[in-house]
């Protein structure tokens, strides 16, 4: 028996880095972010859409007038992202984004249709109303999951279906608007709207903005996140020591249900102006993704969040002019997940040639 | 009421096949430690790819059916490649291959205008005499083919887990990475192997959705299938057997939907459409609230193997 090594041809082997300089990891994820592009840019090319339109197309949207659809699309992507990253940061995969939404624009909505409280505070009314929907829908799970160890990858996946078909409930039965044969909720009064002031931008963008700032101070700043980060690293050391851990994880994910909640309401409050059948899809990949980048780092979610809404409106640009489906948004978000998660194997390990 | 039992009891086989054949698939590639979020992706591969075929080649269902096995499975390499070869996080890599299907599937079928053509399907297979019995006839010796074919997997696929020496192989690398290493199993082939013949039952069971039961194919027509079949494997407890009967479980809940329709009773239609997910979460808490008891929950499932990182 001759030994393996002497084949001729050697093998490969893995090394494992300690550390890897800052530039170099910033190179590494930087080239797996353009090779991902690229795939994608392939792919759409194999579709129909030559690069050269797809780059004019994406300086269509970049320039003014469409400048404020992409800043109106960011609002909710970005509480979405931070929805997605707060729940993530304490290990609860939060999969239940589009639910959370759904249930955010529900409550907003009910907020609307049966008329409660004065005009003049009817918005922050609607906007509280939403973030405590999205926090309850994620709470039940918390609840599956603390009291019946229930998975909640599937749990908040199965919830998103539910949370899908009762507001088609809703939209085909008693809040479908009576003048039109749409599955749509009667629009919301002009007080009940979030509206634009000025240079493009939408009160739903503030509020957004709002939200990073908050987070971002909860994070850095302040004691729960300090917890946040001693649960993530050693939940049975934080324990010991007398960190609540149970309370800080429940106060995390209730928050971050609320973002959700929030997103829902600012994208039904300035988009269309009614609840819709669809006005949530596509949001629990995009938060996922937006967490995956910007590492959980609140104020990145804000720059990441911005990107993923041109990516939005080239999406429908495309939809609306070419038939290319909305879903393969989805698709290129999939492919940058791929390969940027792929660049953190070359940043761990090296790979050697043996001979 | 008996017709409604027959016509109930005799469609309850076909929603039942997905789920059983996904689970299966999953139960091979989790007992080999890698956590497998992938069905929902692949049989939506699966199903566009049997459509796809079956379109293209004018009727041939049961090509159609391999050609979705082979799709599912070669999509299912990627995902092999990205938790295998590069250790990816087993969750990321596991969505990001869903929404990747979901988004690619959708791409794909409506540029080639695959979207509500109808489709032949497959014939029942007469099991005769048996199927001339009143009405078990009807529910057990009339399905279509495949019907019986999963059956005859399931018992293929415990042979295999459990009686063969790849079967042990893989249910080693999945206990303990560490030790088959040692022991001279290679973790990475035997997991590879693992998860591209798993996929190629998703696969199938995609396939089925639109090729035999549907009959035509739409985008992301399994609807969440996939993730019922994620949760059935935990309610399985990683063993084929009782995954069959949770599979049946849930077809018999998604065969009652449209039959209860039918009957006349009238209850609102969408919160009838809820309960395939809610009777799989209330199937989650059953599971959590027994005692742990006997599981066969793969050792180091979700755990990637690097050898070099070894303690």
């Amino acid at each position: 028996m001759t030994p393996v090594t002497s084949r001729g041809f050697g093998r490969l082997t893995l090394d494992v880095r300690q550390n890897l300089p800052a530039w170099k990891q910033a190179v590494f994820v930087g080239s797996s972010l353009i090779l991902g592009l690229a795939i994608s840019v392939a792919i759409l090319a194999v579709a129909g859409i030559p690069p050269l339109t797809l780059a004019s197309e994406l300086a269509g949207v970049l320039t003014a007038e469409n400048l404020r659809g992409v800043l109106i699309q960011a609002a909710p992507l970005i509480l979405v992202g931070l929805g997605a990253s707060l729940a993530f940061r304490i290990g609860f995969w939060n999969l239940g984004i589009e639910g959370q939404m759904v249930f955010g624009g529900i409550f907003a909505a009910a907020i609307s249709i049966y008329d409660i409280g004065p005009p003049a505070t009817r918005l922050i009314l609607m906007g509280m109303a939403a973030a405590l929907g999205g926090a309850l829908w994620v709470l039940l799970v918390v609840f599956l999951k603390l009291r019946f160890r229930v998975n909640e990858i599937i749990a908040t996946l199965l919830l998103n279906y539910v949370a899908m078909y009762f507001l088609f409930h809703l939209l085909y039965g008693a809040w479908q608007d009576s003048k039109t044969a749409f599955p749509q909720s009667t629009p919301f009064r002009p007080f009940e709207r979030l509206t634009d002031i000025g240079y493009g931008v939408n009160t739903g963008l503030l509020i957004a903005l709002g939200g990073v700032l908050a987070a971002g101070w909860m994070i850095h700043l302040s004691r729960i996140g300090f917890y946040t980060r001693f649960i993530s690293a050693n939940p049975r050391m934080a324990k010991v020591v007398g960190v609540p851990v149970q309370t800080a994880t429940i106060w995390i994910i209730a928050i971050s249900g609320a973002c959700s909640g929030l997103g829902g309401f600012v994208n039904v409050a300035s988009q269309e102006g009614r609840l819709t059948q669809s006005f949530a899809n596509g949001y629990v990949f995009s938060g996922v993704l937006i967490a995956f980048l910007s590492r959980n780092d609140p104020i990145v979610v804000a720059i990441v969040g911005f990107l993923i809404a041109v990516l939005f409106i080239t999406g429908q640009t495309l939809q609306v002019f070419y038939q290319i489906p909305f879903t393969m948004v989805q698709m290129i978000e999939a492919i940058i997940v791929m390969t940027v998660a792929s660049s953190e194997f070359l940043i761990r390990h090296r790979i050697r040639w043996i001979r | 009421m008996i017709d409604f039992l027959v016509n109930w009891l005799a469609n309850a086989p076909v929603t039942a096949v997905p789920y059983a054949l996904a689970a299966l698939g999953l139960i091979i590639a989790e007992r080999s430690g890698v956590l497998n979020l992938t069905a929902e992706g692949l049989m939506l591969v699966g199903a566009l790819a049997g459509a796809g075929a079956c379109l293209a080649l004018g009727g041939y269902p049961a090509v159609a059916l391999v050609a979705a096995m082979v799709a599912a499975s070669a999509v299912s390499l990627l995902f092999a490649v990205l938790v295998v070869v590069l250790r990816i996080n087993q969750v990321i890599a596991g969505l990001s291959v869903v929404f990747f299907c979901q988004g690619f599937t959708g791409l794909v079928g409506t540029l080639a205008k695959w979207q509500n053509k109808q489709l032949t399907g497959l014939a029942p297979l007469k099991i005769w005499p048996l199927s001339e019995i009143p009405g078990i006839g009807r529910i057990l010796f009339q399905q279509d083919p495949i019907v019986y074919l999963t059956i005859l997997i399931f018992f293929a696929v415990n042979f295999l887990l459990f009686r063969t020496m790849l079967g042990l192989r893989i249910r080693s690398v999945g206990e303990n990475p560490g030790a088959a290493d040692a022991a001279g199993v290679s973790v990475t082939l035997h997991r590879i192997f693992a998860i591209v013949a798993g996929s190629s039952l998703i696969g199938l069971a995609g396939g089925y959705i639109s090729v035999v039961s549907v009959k035509l194919w739409v985008t992301g027509m399994t609807g969440g299938r996939g993730w019922i079949a994620v949760a059935l494997v935990v309610f399985a407890r990683w063993a084929p057997w009782p995954a069959l009967a949770g599979a049946l479980l849930f077809g018999c809940i998604e065969a009652l939907i449209p039959q209860i329709a039918a009957a006349g009773i009238r209850v609102p239609q969408y919160l009838m459409l809820m309960t395939p997910y809610l009777a799989t979460i209330a199937v989650m808490i059953w599971v959590g609230t027994k005692d742990s008891g006997i599981t066969q929950e793969p050792g180091a499932l979700g755990q990637p193997h690097v050898r070099e990182e070894r303690r």
